[in-house]
């Protein structure tokens, strides 16, 4: 569905799988540390969460919006999932379905506030960024909750075949992920409102249902993200959850996913969030400082998007220098839509 | 005029290759001062790259250019203006929120207090002075955005003009605007040449460009194929030269029309003034709207459906009462729009062909809840092979499709969601003229599976030529509705003008 140079884009995910083994490489070269088994389990855990949330977020930007809220929700939800168990003695599997259940509608009040409401989503999920944090610190007196539940564990990080069950959760939400995107009128739809909203509309596309819905996935993605949160931590906390609206938004766009809307591959933002978790590892293993961790995050989101901008003119300029020394082009290049 | 004074602007055997392309081809033009030099060809001849090299947008490969006989080098578009090349581009180049004085002087305010302030009393008269120069009555302190597209339009050649160019480039200047505004810029364009300006007037409409011309050039695949005073010429000539073949039918119209009617409007009113809106359309027929840019064409064909609020009268579908609130609506009963403008309003540049044809009808694809890819793959190469597209599309975004092909995905879009009503606004704008006599050649294959078609164009001939009846749309009414053939390109202009003055009268939409 991208068009973008073919040698680039025979296999869409070709781009961040590139990048995803350089990184890898270079944080093996700097610290031996990084292949042990327990680290690479724990960045396994780590990214799982973050892949998952990254699916919403590359939803809402394939729509042409951005959703800022998940970090906040997942502070909030984790603080409901920690109170019903603990406090209310619900049992993990009803408390599990509470918190989707509200999940979705957290999702549905960003959703339908940036489509109905004409609020811009950027201003509708900053605004709710700021309310769903503050809603979490009503819990509890705003203390995190500790020791939610003995039970939690075994359900999200028991193993199957000896690999982590998160290692599922993400293959099960990215292959629904990537059947609902490419096999669904509505995954078609939410391609068609993020390429031409005007378009879309003309050609009898309910836009703003289209667009409330990627937002319900993307409360649900976050939903599912503070289930394996509170179950990692046993606990919940109103200050979880801080940048990870930045981890998921950057999987997507160093996945490739235009933030104009329209451009991007779900499977990417995979390869995408292990690439953050990675360079984040990275850094940790080196003790490099958190705030130099939040720079490099803010620094690897500004270059993926003028990678991303650049790949067509990378991709033309390998074309014609193929084209001197070969005398013929390897059809990749093309000149732009205005040109003849 | 004569022969032996330096051209003002010379451009000599110009190359400029892109990967895949050669977009010009060693071609050589003279520009004389007081001449209007039209360049005409297909989309994809190198018309655009050329005015582009002129501009300093491209720089060419070889080849020079030359100004008042020197050599230069223009690498950037600021230099191209510093030399005297203003150039006028089909998109145009105006802020829509600044008044038309300080369009005109955009990036070069008048100044006082040494640059830091600037100088709205000199702005202000020197625009009232430039816009009466060219006979243009606007209001200098109004809005741009309030303006219509032809009046912008003449303000783009106002800011052009008062930069003191000796070379002026129009780029498809009359694409979006109707017959009288063109007229009326030609006028200007004429009185610009007779102050001794050297012009490059494009375009695609090869009848407009002979009502212009002093010379005309044409291109063909980068080549400059021929270029002779307009007296020389007739339109067959320069069209077999820009299509290299004899083009016997310009306009290879059949007549389908049915008994049947398929859409009955009555009294039809909408909130952007429309009223008293009485036509009928058969099927097979195909009904144009002619009229005037603002007259309220548009309006009329966007209440039908369902993309602008109808505020009273009746409409009946196949003999079915309806009222369409949204276009999913509308299209749900078999009513399709063609939007004037394919780019921002009809093509989804991040789909390839296939889900473009289809994001109107994906219901036609489904098998159980999931979309049927196979069968989307099969029914759109059908559509490609029936319509002549091009095969790039299949494959590739349709970004890389030929304004004409692009066209014709969009018409393969309501063929395949069953449109029994098709609203086409401006369907050949931007199309060449080969292009152009398919997409004609496809609203005969509309009409004779019984499609009505309610056509909407500026270009007067080809309305004619195209409409079994033609309703003349004034002043946001029908005036009259007569068949196409008692009509003449004189008698319709004159209908739709009606001693009004475009620039007067005309209520401004909010």
């Amino acid at each position: 569905m991208r068009t973008r140079p073919r040698l680039l884009s025979r296999i869409p995910v070709m781009g961040p799988i590139i990048s995803f083994l350089f990184v890898s490489f270079a944080v093996t070269l700097s610290t031996d540390r990084f292949l042990l088994l327990d680290n690479l389990n724990n960045v396994a855990l780590q990214a799982s969460i973050v892949a998952i949330v990254a699916v919403g977020s590359t939803l809402v930007i394939l729509t042409g919006g951005i959703d800022l809220s998940p970090g906040s929700a997942i502070a909030l939800l984790t603080m409901i999932m920690g109170s019903l168990l603990k406090f209310q003695g619900m049992s993990v599997p009803l408390a599990v379905v509470v918190v989707l259940i509200i999940s979705v509608i957290m999702g549905a009040i960003n959703g339908f506030l940036s489509s109905y409401g004409r609020i811009p989503s950027f201003i509708v999920t900053l605004a709710t960024l700021s309310i769903f944090r503050g809603i979490a610190f009503l819990f509890n007196d705003g203390s995190p909750i500790f020791s939610v539940s003995t039970s939690l564990e075994p359900w999200f990080y028991g193993q199957l075949f000896g690999i982590a069950l998160p290692f599922f959760y993400v293959l099960i939400t990215y292959a629904l992920a990537w059947g609902f995107l490419k096999y669904t009128p509505i995954g078609r739809k939410i391609y068609a409102i993020g390429g031409n909203e005007s378009a879309a509309r003309l050609s009898g596309i309910n836009v703003n249902q289209t667009r409330l819905i990627a937002f319900i996935i993307a409360g649900l993605t976050a939903g599912v993200g503070s289930i394996l949160m509170t179950a990692r931590l046993n606990s919940g906390s109103p200050n979880y959850g801080v940048g990870t609206e930045l981890q998921a938004i950057g999987a997507a766009v160093v996945g490739g996913a235009s933030l104009a809307g329209g451009y991007g591959h779900i499977v990417a933002s995979m390869i995408g969030a292990a690439i953050i978790v990675v360079v984040q590892n990275g850094l940790n293993l080196n003790a490099v400082q958190t705030s130099w961790q939040n720079i490099t995050l803010g620094a690897i989101i500004v270059l993926a998007v003028f990678m991303d901008m650049w790949r067509t003119d990378f991709g033309r300029w390998i074309g014609r220098t193929w084209g001197r020394i070969f005398g013929q082009r390897p059809g990749m290049a093309d000149p732009g839509p205005d040109d003849p | 005029m004569n022969g032996d004074t330096t051209p003002t602007c010379e451009v000599r055997e110009i190359s400029k290759a892109f990967p895949g392309v050669q977009a010009l081809d060693r071609v050589s033009l003279a520009l004389k001062a007081g001449e209007i030099h039209a360049l005409v060809g297909e989309n994809g001849s190198g018309k655009s790259t050329l005015v582009k090299c002129l501009s300093g947008v491209h720089q060419p490969e070889a080849g020079e250019i030359r100004l008042h006989g020197q050599v230069v080098s223009m690498p950037n578009p600021i230099v191209a203006r510093q030399h005297g090349v203003a150039t006028i581009y089909q998109e145009l180049s105006l802020v829509p929120t600044l008044s038309v004085a300080e369009n005109i002087f955009l990036g070069r305010f008048p100044t006082v207090a040494s640059g830091q302030i600037i100088d709205w009393q000199t702005m202000r008269r020197e625009s009232v002075r430039t816009l009466g120069e060219l006979g243009i009555e606007i209001n200098p302190d109004v809005v741009v955005r309030s303006l219509s597209m032809a009046e912008q339009q003449l303000i783009e050649i106002a800011k052009a003009i008062s930069e003191d160019s000796s070379v002026l480039v129009m780029d498809e200047p009359t694409a979006a605007i109707g017959l009288a505004e063109t007229r009326r810029l030609q006028e200007l364009i004429r009185q610009l040449a007779r102050q001794g300006k050297a012009i490059l007037y494009i375009s695609h409409r090869i009848d407009e460009v002979f009502q212009v011309a002093d010379r005309i050039s044409v291109l063909k695949d980068g080549r400059l194929a021929g270029s002779e005073p307009a007296r020389d010429l007739n339109v067959d000539s320069v069209v077999r030269q820009m299509l290299g073949t004899e083009v016997t039918e310009h306009y290879p119209k059949q007549h389908n029309a049915q008994v049947d009617v398929c859409l009955q409007v009555e009294n039809l009113r909408t909130q952007s003034g429309v009223r008293d809106v009485t036509f009928s359309v058969h099927a097979g027929e195909v009904l144009g709207l002619g009229g005037m840019v603002g007259s309220g064409r548009t309006e009329i064909a966007r209440a039908l459906f369902g993309a602008e609020r109808a505020t009273g009268g009746s409409v009946r579908l196949n003999g079915r009462p309806v009222h369409f609130r949204t276009p999913t609506e509308a299209i749900k009963n078999g009513v399709a729009l063609v939007p004037e403008n394919r780019k921002a309003d009809g093509l989804f540049m991040n789909f390839r062909g296939p889900e473009n044809i289809t994001i109107a009808n994906l219901a036609a694809l489904l098998r159980g809840p999931f979309l049927d890819l196979g069968r989307e793959m099969r029914f759109s190469k059908e559509y490609f092979v029936k319509l002549a597209i091009s095969n790039t599309g299949i494959e590739r975004s349709v970004q890389f499709l030929s304004g004409g092909n692009q066209q014709k995905v969009i018409l393969a879009r309501w063929l395949f969601s069953q449109a029994r009503l098709l609203i086409l606004d401006e369907p050949t704008q931007g199309v060449d003229i080969g292009a152009r006599i398919e997409v004609y050649r496809i609203i005969n294959e509309l009409t004779s599976l019984g499609i009505a078609i309610l056509l909407i164009s500026s270009d007067y001939p080809e309305l004619l030529a195209m409409s079994d009846r033609i309703a003349i749309v004034h002043n946001k009414r029908i005036l009259q509705i007569l068949p196409s053939d008692q009509l003449s390109e004189y008698r319709l202009l004159e209908l739709a003008s009606r001693a009004h003055h475009p620039s007067e009268g005309r209520t401004y939409e909010n």
